[in-house]
């Protein structure tokens, strides 16, 4: 999915803020993953000592990103699989499309990968005729709906039960038995359990790509990704490039951080890794297993700043933490990754022209880079893009003139003193019970909160003071 | 120029010259992996046994502990007497467990779309997370522990291992690497509906390991 031919990111987040539903559903589930993580950390006292060591452990995997690659290849290629290498997401989508065509796939089970999402092979698939069946529940409840995932770990956070009981029960034969979340399960389980057994071929992503025996890895709670590789003759993974551990204990080193940053959990229930197809008289598992490593603007970022966003593991920390995020949701963002760690990316993956509100869409309160597991600096790089998208003259317009203004004003100590005096003094005057619930000019905030009366003078009003009664003492 | 020479290009241009051999680039992976109990949890028990059944059954699996092999089949039958279940399960074709004396309990191999339950044999059991591993195999389909509602596990109190890295290890010193190495760490879950858990997805419902005492025969 890209930000191209949709409404404005204001128009999404306005949309967004007046859905009284989507914030419920929102602050149910990063309400639940805040509270667990916190409470997987206060056991886990080595969490900061882990943090560095995981930043540390991706950080030389890009610095010598070549050199995994090729070994990651040999390895995979010795473990029988076929490695295919695509540079852009256009060609990522035709080379998966194409091994689905020569496998006579009819239909194709995929387990949830958000890679797949950025090369928009949902769509890929559908344009070829190919049933794509979603297995992780949230995607099959979003492709249900007909909608992009909101969240990356939890894809249909933005969904409460009572719209789930819907979905299902319009679809399910049978219909689920009851509206509660169990009820639900049970009848997903059921409805897709064939459909697992009768793919031709199946889709996962990796989350790690672990480059000395040439395995690819997938983390999962429900079980769906090994129903979805086992069975069918055909397993392709998309992965991209910047997935490679050097080995599968640098992977555990990085999976306890995963873990318990995304979910609250210490592991998933399953960690599976899968190197190569079936191996002679195995009783089961494919006879063909495709790697694609998928580039897309990767490796445009190992030169410049944003090279510290390649370490993200893909945990969805810094959007549960996100007040940002917390108030309008993922979709609102546009692109594919949502939250702190998508303003990030989207730039990079859409184009910054056609994603620059992301980057000012952000408090810098600090939270997401506080929280991030692989420490990115996430509220500088976002900072970085505001300055490229000022350079790039992206910012003419109200922004530019009103901050012009405000330059012009600042420049001169003696007239801003007189200006924000002023300011203040009327603000007092507006906000007599200490909330202003209007305000003109700056109504995009006001509308959705009030903003706090100043219950001062200004800084250097109060400076100058108590500067004074210090003096007197 | 092909796609891989194109992505191979633009990494190294991105990286610019560095002198690294590919020795130090092992040596510094390695480094990484030092001092490793900086950065993993402490174990939770002074016995590593201890410590593997706190650890499973925090995360939902129940133990049953035996003191033999042969214990195993009535350990079965026990169990699926107490969860309500006929006496029939499907048994992983691995002669350690066929070969045993199943007289209470009807046994076959094919693993049914939705067998109720099948007793599996463990590779590996990791005390950090109560986790259990299976290796795929001609004699270990990788479905018996994804397809039933019961997922029973037999192992061996000497194949727990203390640490994630410990099982890791076993991976470089044995050379093979499986097609399929699943960890598995309690009963399959989601907590895709507004974030509340409920137990039973895809995979089993229920973990159940069957811990032998001693050595894998
Ligand atoms: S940026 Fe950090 S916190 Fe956000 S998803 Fe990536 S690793 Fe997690």
């Amino acid at each position: 999915m890209t930000v191209a031919d949709q409404p404005s990111f204001k128009a999404r987040a306005d949309a967004a803020l007046a859905d009284r539903t989507l914030k419920t559903a929102i602050e149910r589930t990063t309400g639940t993953a805040e509270r667990k993580r916190a409470a997987a950390l206060s056991t886990f006292p080595e969490f900061e000592a882990a943090r560095s060591r995981g930043k540390a452990i991706k950080d030389h995997v890009i610095a010598n990103l070549d050199h995994y690659l090729e070994t990651f290849e040999r390895n995979a290629v010795a473990s029988g699989a076929r490695v295919h290498w695509a540079a852009t997401d256009e060609e990522a989508r035709d080379i998966v499309v194409r091994l689905c065509i020569e496998a006579g796939a009819k239909r194709v089970t995929r387990s949830k990968s958000m890679l797949g999402e950025e090369i928009g092979l949902p769509q890929a698939l559908a344009d070829a005729g190919i049933e794509r069946v979603e297995t992780d529940l949230a995607e099959h409840i979003i492709q249900l709906a007909g909608e992009h995932p909101s969240h990356i770990i939890w894809p249909a956070m933005h969904r409460t039960r009572e719209q789930v009981a819907e979905l299902f029960k319009a679809d399910h034969v049978p219909a689920p038995d009851a509206e509660d979340p169990a009820s639900m399960v049970q009848s997903a389980r059921r409805v897709l359990r064939e459909k697992f057994l009768s793919a031709d071929v199946g889709i996962s992503g990796a989350n790690f790509l672990i480059a000395d025996t040439g395995a690819t890895c997938t983390v999962t709670n429900e079980g769906n990704a090994e129903l979805t590789t086992t069975p069918p003759r055909v397993h392709i993974v998309t992965a991209g490039i910047e997935k490679l551990v050097p080995s599968t204990a640098h992977a555990f080193a990085l999976l306890r951080l995963l873990v318990r940053s995304a979910t609250g959990g210490e592991l998933t229930q399953y960690t599976t890794f899968h190197c190569g197809p079936k191996r002679s008289g195995d009783a089961d598992g494919p006879e063909e297993m495709h790697i694609v490593l998928v580039d897309n603007g990767r490796s445009t970022m190992i030169a410049d700043e944003f090279r510290e966003m390649l370490r993200c593991i893909r945990c969805g920390a810094c959007m549960n933490h996100c007040v940002v995020y917390r108030q309008i949701g993922g979709h609102a963002y546009g692109g594919t990754y949502p939250g702190p760690m998508g303003a990030a990316l989207t730039p990079v993956l859409d184009g910054l022209a056609r994603s620059r509100d992301l980057a000012f869409a952000c408090t810098m309160n600090g939270r997401c880079a506080e929280v991030c597991p692989v420490k990115i600096p996430l509220p500088t790089l976002l900072r970085a893009w505001r300055v490229r998208s000022w350079n790039d003259g992206l910012e003419k317009g109200v922004a530019s003139a009103a901050v012009g203004a405000w330059a012009a004003v600042a420049r001169r100590p003696g007239l801003y003193r007189l200006v924000s005096g002023a300011g203040v003094g009327i603000l007092r005057l507006i906000g007599t019970t200490g909330w202003i619930k209007s305000l003109p000019f700056v109504g995009g905030w006001t509308k959705y909160r009030d903003l706090p009366a100043p219950s001062g003078g200004t800084f250097m009003a109060r400076y100058k003071a108590e500067r004074g009664k210090e003096a007197a003492k | 120029m092909s796609a891989r020479d194109r992505i191979l290009a633009a990494v190294r241009a991105g990286l610019g010259s560095r002198p690294q051999a590919p020795s130090d680039i092992e040596a510094e992976a390695a480094s990484l992996l030092a001092e490793p109990d900086e950065i993993r949890p402490r174990p939770v028990d002074t016995t590593l046994v201890e410590a593997f059944c706190t650890k499973a059954g925090a995360v939902g699996t129940t133990i049953d502990r035996v003191t033999d092999l042969d214990a195993v089949p009535a350990a079965v039958e026990r169990y699926l007497a107490a969860q309500g279940l006929p006496p029939s399960v499907a048994v992983q074709p691995d002669p350690a467990l066929t070969g045993l004396g199943w007289e209470g309990v009807a046994t076959h191999a094919a693993i049914a779309p939705d067998e109720a339950a099948a007793v599996g044999l463990a590779g590996w059991g990791i005390a950090e997370g109560g986790s259990i591993v299976i290796h795929s195999a001609p004699d270990s389909p990788i479905l018996l522990a994804f397809l039933p509602v019961h997922h029973i596990v037999v192992l061996h109190t000497d194949r727990i291992l203390p640490h994630l890295e410990d099982y890791a290890a076993t991976l470089s010193e044995g050379g093979a690497v499986p097609r399929n190495a699943v960890l598995i760490t309690g009963p399959s879950g989601t907590t895709d509906i507004e974030g509340s858990y409920v137990r039973g997805a895809h995979g089993p419902g229920f973990v159940h390991v069957i811990l032998v005492a001693g050595e894998v025969r």
